[in-house]
């Protein structure tokens, strides 16, 4: 009674799975490493899956294209870490480093809470801005602007900061320097939602009619894209402001670390189907109860309740341990992979599963005119 | 691939009233349970196979609720059929959708076989919407039994799919559809789902007194219990609801709830122990079963199982009077990974959708009378525009 059709289905799920083992290379998470960063405040347009384009400010690294989010700067726990700011908005901007302590700033301009970049307009000397610190802590952190943040870090102009653990070793990583924190692969979740309608003013220099009380954003983005767009794959060139993506994988068995941050203004609850994840870290600081224990205040959630400005580290495991069916769909004489659980291979699957005229795929008939809503 | 096209859409329209009114035991409702003969989700003779076979048929469909200003609200929702036949089944679920949808107790060790049927919108003849169950937090999930119809399998109307689940954990879940999930669960696709420890049944003796019950494998009787409740917080839109009745378009940027719930009912319908009385448009089908009241008797240690299951907001409940101790969060016990207790004192908890903990009320202390458990999102202790009313209860120490 098990259809072809759905077999299909399944298959192509597998085949999705299978795909995560060729995957290897993309372990680590996307960004800019070393100790020394050249960034350029620019400006320019993303793409959102409805067609539209959205104009926005953000970080480039170097001369390269502006992009959302900003560079994810990728560093050494203990390094001296110097970022010099070049601006070309209309606007002053600056970087502020939240967790990171002592951080100096030179050049450009006198600011509110940081030395600023100075606007496009200004002399060449004021628009560049050097920041320095020393990245003492391992962990997951956000960047963005010190100037304006209400409006700037809406328009863009914001980043991921990744400080590896003293003594980091790429083949066995760690997310800080205890081996309770060890992972197989990472992914950075960066949270963040876009209001239209602030973009549109910028655009057309309306600054002084934006309206905070009346925000109302239209736009969830994981990594600077909205689904399904995070699915594609990173530095896609019908997306060139937008590099990074968001599509987790790993094999059976293996360790995932989550690096979620609440990049914009609202809170989310940002639940992951599959298993618990394991939250061992936040804000850059694990959850210890004293230095060198371990994460051993961690606790095992099922949605991460992520706070703007926050930053929380998880890892996330699955096997498909002891689901009473052999979900990699082996049969009895077929050989076990690394990772996977042993006590259900090959027990077939305890239901029969519908014929396919009985089973909808939502994404096909939603395209059909017939039935959107 | 499966297409269909316009070309028949209109003779299916036509004959969607005889699919269920002229022919209503369609050959598509299929119930899977070991032991059930007659296909009523009833074990008749157990299988030694499945010795510890649970089963559960739930319709998937649209119906009313009543709000606590009175007002009748279209929802969609799930309706439990076990019990009855097939064709009792289709008939008896139309237009009976619940809030919250039936609550899914099972016992850690389980063989869970959980039936759904669509049976369709009769409100909305125009609608195709198949639907899923998605067990929220089910630990090691498999993608073909996790209701996520983008990677998953989702049931058309008129036919079923039977899930299954291993329950190999206890703790608070929740379930809910997942198709087009902004509006399935909008509309009231939603539903309280805990596992009970198989510590149960074993007694440990904790601070002098022993218990049997326990919200989790605890070893040492920590989360023991003498009387549990589970209570899922929520909100609906009604515009978005009024919308869907009146086949308009569906004003999602715009989604603004102004009915906040505790299982499925605002105050002071929170604080009716029984099922509420059944609303006028959907035939007169009870359909708010699950009160949101909290009583006890002096003394005793009381575990509440909350959760909140919405589309647009945290919530914080507050205990007044009575503090809350959290041993559970999303449906783990709340110790380190070393074993280190984190159960922690407090007055109040916040959670975002998605999110659930197991609290311990202790009332050794606590002069009979009304506590009040409430919202400290103080805007939302109303129904709609009637402004005392909301996400607040009462727990009633006599
Ligand atoms: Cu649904």
């Amino acid at each position: 009674m098990q259809s072809n059709y759905v077999t299909q289905k399944l298959s192509m799920l597998f085949l999705i799975i299978g795909l995560g083992w060729a995957m290897n290379t993309l372990a680590a998470i996307s960004g800019i490493t070393g100790s020394s960063f050249n960034l350029t405040a620019k400006k320019d347009y993303i793409s959102t899956p409805d067609g539209n384009s959205i104009p926005m400010w953000g970080y480039a690294n170097g001369t390269g294209l502006m992009q959302y989010p900003g560079p994810t700067l990728i560093v050494n726990q203990g390094d001296t870490i110097t970022i010099i700011l070049k601006n070309e908005l209309p606007q002053p901007v600056s970087i502020v480093f939240p967790g990171q302590t002592g951080v100096t700033a030179t050049g450009g301009i006198a600011g509110l809470i940081t030395r600023e970049a100075a606007a496009v307009s200004a002399p060449v000397a004021d628009r560049t801005v050097t920041y320095t610190f020393t990245a003492t802590h391992a962990g997951t952190y956000l960047y963005h602007s010190g100037t304006r943040p209400e409006l700037q870090i809406e328009m863009g102009l914001l980043g991921a900061l990744i400080v590896r653990p003293t003594g980091f070793n790429a083949s066995n990583p760690t997310a800080y320097n205890h081996p309770h924190t060890a992972y197989n692969y990472e992914y950075l979740f960066l949270l963040t939602e876009i209001d239209p309608n602030i973009h549109e003013l910028v655009e057309f220099n309306q600054l002084n009619n934006v309206d905070n009380t009346a925000y109302f954003p239209a736009y969830w983005m994981l990594n600077g894209r909205a689904a399904p767009d995070t699915l594609l794959a990173e530095n896609n060139q019908l997306l060139p402001h937008q590099p990074y993506n968001c599509l987790p994988r790993m094999h059976p068995g293996d360790k995932l670390l989550m690096r979620v941050i609440g990049g914009g203004r609202d809170l989310h609850p940002f639940h992951h189907h599959g298993n618990h994840a394991l939250v061992i870290a936040k804000q850059g600081r694990l959850l210890e109860s004293t230095p060198g224990a371990g994460p051993d205040l961690a606790t095992s959630v099922f949605t991460i309740p992520s706070v703007p400005g926050e930053t929380v580290d998880a890892i996330f495991e699955w096997n498909g341990a002891d689901l009473g069916w052999d979900i990699y769909g082996h049969q009895p004489g077929d050989p076990l992979e690394a990772g996977e659980y042993a006590p259900d291979h090959g027990k077939p699957i305890p239901v029969i599963l519908p014929e396919g005229q009985n089973l909808a795929f939502w994404w096909f008939l939603e395209r059909q005119s017939i039935f959107r809503k | 691939m499966n297409v269909i096209s316009r070309g028949y859409l209109v003779p299916l329209l036509l004959g969607l009233p005889f699919l269920f009114v002229v022919n209503p035991i369609s050959a598509n409702v299929f119930v899977q349970c070991p032991g059930d003969i007659d296909g009523d989700a009833v074990i008749d003779t157990p299988d030694p196979n499945h010795p510890h076979a649970k089963c559960m048929h739930l319709s998937g469909g649209d119906g009313f609720i009543t709000m606590a200003d009175g007002k009748e609200m279209y929802i969609f929702g799930f309706a439990d059929v076990t019990g009855l036949t097939p064709g009792e089944a289709m008939i008896t679920a139309l237009l009976s959708a619940n809030m919250p949808s039936p609550a899914i107790v099972l016992n850690e060790g389980d063989e869970f076989y959980l039936t759904l049927t669509n049976v369709g919108m009769v409100l909305r003849p125009d609608l195709f919407d198949a639907h899923t169950i998605h067990w929220h937090g089910f630990p090691q999930a498999a993608p073909v039994f996790d209701g996520v119809p983008d990677a998953s399998l989702a049931i058309k109307m008129g036919a079923s799919f039977t899930y299954y689940y291993k329950v190999n954990d206890p703790g608070t879940f929740m379930y809910h559809c997942h198709v087009e999930a902004t509006e399935h669960m909008q509309m009231g696709m939603l539903g309280n789902l805990y596992v009970k420890p198989a510590q149960n049944g074993t007694p440990f003796t904790y601070q002098g007194k022993t218990y049997t019950q326990f919200a989790y494998n605890d070893g040492d009787g920590s989360t023991g219990y003498d009387v549990d409740f589970a209570i899922q917080m929520g909100s609906f839109d009604p515009e978005f609801h009024d919308a869907s009745e009146a086949v308009q378009p569906l004003p999602f940027a715009h989604m603004k709830d102004t009915y906040p719930m505790l299982n499925g009912r605002g105050y002071p319908d929170t604080i009716i122990s029984t099922a509420l009385p059944a609303p006028s448009k959907n035939g007169g089908k009870v359909s708010q079963k699950q009160s949101s009241l909290i009583t006890a008797n002096q003394g005793k240690r009381i575990l509440l199982r909350l959760s909140n299951l919405n589309v647009t907001e945290f919530y914080t409940l507050a205990s007044l009077g009575i503090p809350m101790q959290i041993v559970g969060k999303d449906a783990k016990l709340l110790r380190g990974p070393d074993g280190k207790n984190l159960y922690y004192q407090t007055n109040s908890v916040t959670l975002g959708s998605g999110e659930s903990v197991d609290i311990i009320f202790d009332t050794q202390n606590v002069t009979p009378g009304q506590y009040f458990l409430y919202t400290t999102n103080l805007n939302y202790l109303s129904n709609n525009t009637e402004d005392f009313g909301g996400m607040m209860t009462e727990i009633v120490i006599n």
